[in-house]
């Protein structure tokens, strides 16, 4: 693997606004029923007058030791050469194995296709012509980084070196490549 | 709810439903029914006893097939894209349990119609004169043919249960316990199956060598208990999401399904019916079939309860 793409989501940055996953619905087509990323907001938390929210992102977490491709029996879900976790739509039978498995529970059944979806950082468009997944560039506050871990020179690099940072579900092993930078009020909770 | 980032519709996590519990459900009654026979066969053959037309063994050429027929048909229906299904027998991933299932089914399945086939031979041969060659090479290798289905039957009961422990996230369901837990149940809904069967259509005297079957439903029945106390006690000690799970046999709908169906009617009711009974009720056809029915119902519950509260309760 030369490529190992991954994502960080500043949980300080982030106003949950929204405009990552309306990016992304315009940018994949994804049908108004469901949906590759949400930022939930959830809380309050704290004790008046000081409390505050977290801003949750749910979307794919290209795991590297990905269970949905683990349990898929006919190798539609697959690990590309650049890690990104990715469907074989012509090998999917839609037995709904990989939906079930997935931890984060980002997988669905797109409605048109009848073939589980999900976010593969714009990987056939925008990734393709070079430039950043739809979510990271529409971002108002740069609340997303995105890019290649395995360059030491890329900003995403800097971001991980330099600063505190969790993933979610970590004990369950599936090393995801979506990191979070927790937000100074709430801590870490995965 | 209301919420500004939009439908949470999708993000149902009981994404397996009823039609794959009934599913393994029937394949487990297939896989059971066929053990059940076969080791009947086997220790009436080691004790140099008659094995042909025993009612338990074609009850079992009966439901062997068909269970498991029916429980295929469930199965690619509930796909989303049922009519691609074959793509499953082309393409193998073998770190994942469903192709191992597949490959388990794809030999189990036709050699369930052979073992149906030399049971009913004289019917088979009536209405396919055809298959007399066919048949004749089967019989020579009867034995070798039932130790391969036997294996293979042991696998389709254990595989249901790697299909759902599989999935990581399920405390309740990614046990080592399962497999086990399954393949018990499997071999108890296969006794009771091949019970009500025989006693509906093949029992001329009312006892028929039901006796032997009745045999196994004890440790049968033990170890299916265990298993479920394996299961909830184990989830104790495995952390604080595997620990909120077993609010699952304490709360909610599938609480009383587990007490009501899996513990009452799949083993309270057979237990004591074949302790306190009345002998003279032990062998009459109104208290075979109804105990037989409180075990398949108390299977079908355990399907269930496994594929809804496994997957309700997300670590």
């Amino acid at each position: 693997m030369t490529k190992r793409y991954v994502l960080v989501h500043d949980e300080n940055k982030c106003i949950g606004c929204q405009a990552c996953n309306v990016a992304c619905r315009s940018e994949n087509n994804v049908p108004e029923s469901v949906t590759r990323i949400q930022v939930r907001i959830e809380g309050p938390y704290g004790n008046f007058p000081h409390l505050h929210f977290k801003y949750n992102r749910v979307s794919c977490e290209q795991c590297e030791n990905a269970p949905c491709v683990k349990v898929c029996p006919t190798g539609a879900a697959y690990v590309n050469d650049d890690g990104i976790v990715s469907i074989n739509e012509k090998k999917c039978v839609g037995c709904l194995y990989c939906v079930a498995a997935c931890p984060y529970k980002v997988r669905f059944i797109n409605p048109e296709t009848r073939v589980p979806d999900k976010c593969d950082f714009c990987k056939e468009t925008r990734l393709a012509r070079g430039e950043e997944p739809a979510c990271v560039t529409v971002c108002p506050t740069q609340a997303l980084v995105f890019g290649d871990a395995n360059d030491m020179s890329s900003e995403v690099r800097k971001v991980l070196d330099t600063k505190p940072h969790y993933q979610q579900k970590v004990n369950l092993g599936t090393e995801p490549r979506v990191y979070r930078i927790p937000s100074r009020k709430g801590g870490i909770k995965a | 709810m209301n919420n500004i980032w939009g439908s949470m519709e999708q993000y149902d996590p009981v994404v397996w439903n009823w039609i794959i519990a009934v599913y393994l459900f029937m394949a487990g009654l297939s896989a059971g029914s066929m053990l059940v026979a076969i080791g009947l066969k086997w220790y009436k053959q080691s004790r140099g006893l008659p094995t042909e037309g025993l009612p338990v063994i074609k009850a079992a050429a009966v439901i062997g097939p068909v269970a498991i027929c029916l429980g295929m048909a469930l199965l690619v229906l509930d796909l989303t894209k049922p009519f691609e299904f074959y793509h499953i027998l082309l393409n193998y991933n073998l770190t994942s349990v469903m192709a191992w299932g597949v490959i388990a089914l794809l030999i189990y399945i036709p050699l369930v119609f052979v073992f149906a086939a030399l049971v009913f031979e004289k019917q088979v041969l009536h209405y396919a004169p055809w298959l007399a060659g066919v048949l004749k090479v089967c019989r020579q290798v009867e034995n070798t043919l039932n130790k391969l289905i036997f294996a293979l039957g042991l696998g389709v009961g254990v595989y249901t249960g790697f299909l759902l422990s599989a999935m990581i996230s399920y405390p309740i369901l990614n046990t080592a316990v399962l497999p086990a837990l399954f393949l018990a149940s499997a071999m108890s809904v296969g006794s009771a199956g091949n019970i009500l069967v025989a006693t509906l259509f093949f029992s001329k005297k009312e006892s028929d060598c039901i006796e032997q079957v009745h045999r196994i439903e004890y440790p049968v029945a033990f170890n299916e208990a265990l298993c479920l106390v394996l299961l909830f006690v184990g989830l104790n000690f495995s952390g604080p999401a595997a620990q909120a799970a077993t609010a699952a046999i304490t709360t909610g709908t599938w609480a009383s399904v587990f007490w009501i169906g899996v513990v009452g009617l799949g083993l309270v009711v057979p237990v004591l019916a074949s302790t306190l009974a009345p002998k003279a009720w032990r062998h009459s056809k109104g208290f075979l079939i109804t105990v037989s029915c409180s075990t398949i119902l108390g299977v079908l519950a355990l399907r269930h309860f496994v594929v809804y509260a496994g997957q309700s309760y997300i670590s």
